[in-house]
């Protein structure tokens, strides 16, 4: 986290988890960046980026103990595609890496070599 | 060890011991994700940004607007703590 600070970048998470479940991660982590909620991923449809689960699916995640429902506050049973993006000042995405595979998540060492890249321009 | 090899040595043992049907359900519904083209409707590289304003966890509205003032931003969309 404060590798990209040192670059002049800041850092945001997007949840789709309501704003008191996303305060628990942000204490258990001791988070220095913010969890912003976005309910029922309504920005992440807007980049692309929501889908739904298959019903097979929700049945497992119950069983599993994991209720989206109530972390989430709504019954939609959306996600985000797990995605980190760099974003430059004048609005324009400079750098994406998104997976449509939840357990795969984006190495820090990437997304940090891409911004040192983009300052150096 | 890299981020990336943990994960994998994660999956690896998790995979030993979910159920078997579980497991199935959850890897075709990654591959149906795959396949449904989501990821040829994402943003990309060279887009805009749609700008958001969404609540912090201290009551705050937080605007990438705002945030662009300062210098970029990286954005990390997740799923959550579960």
């Amino acid at each position: 986290m404060e590798d990209f600070t040192s670059q002049g970048a800041t850092l945001v998470l997007i949840s789709p988890q309501l704003e008191e479940h996303n305060r628990i991660i942000a204490e258990e982590k001791k988070l220095t960046v913010d969890i912003l909620s976005d309910p029922g991923n309504e920005m992440a449809a807007r980049y692309g980026l929501k889908f739904q689960l298959p019903e097979d699916l929700q049945k497992i995640y119950m069983q599993f103990g994991i209720d989206l429902p109530a972390h989430n506050g709504d019954d939609s049973w959306t996600l985000p595609l797990p995605a980190r993006l760099i974003i430059d000042t004048d609005g324009v995405i400079r750098y994406a890496e998104i997976n449509a595979d939840y357990t795969v998540r984006p190495d820090p060492e990437h997304t940090l070599a891409a911004l040192k890249a983009i300052g150096s321009l | 060890m890299k981020l990336e090899e943990r994960l994998e040595a994660y999956k690896k043992s998790f995979q030993k011991q979910a159920p078997k049907e579980a497991q199935e359900i959850m890897h075709r519904a990654t591959e149906d994700l795959r396949n449904s083209g989501i990821l040829a409707r994402t943003v990309k590289v060279g887009d805009m940004a749609p700008d958001f304003s969404l609540n912090n966890t201290r009551g705050q509205v937080v605007a990438l607007s705002d945030l662009l003032d300062g210098g970029p931003v990286v954005a990390s969309f997740y799923r959550g703590r579960w």
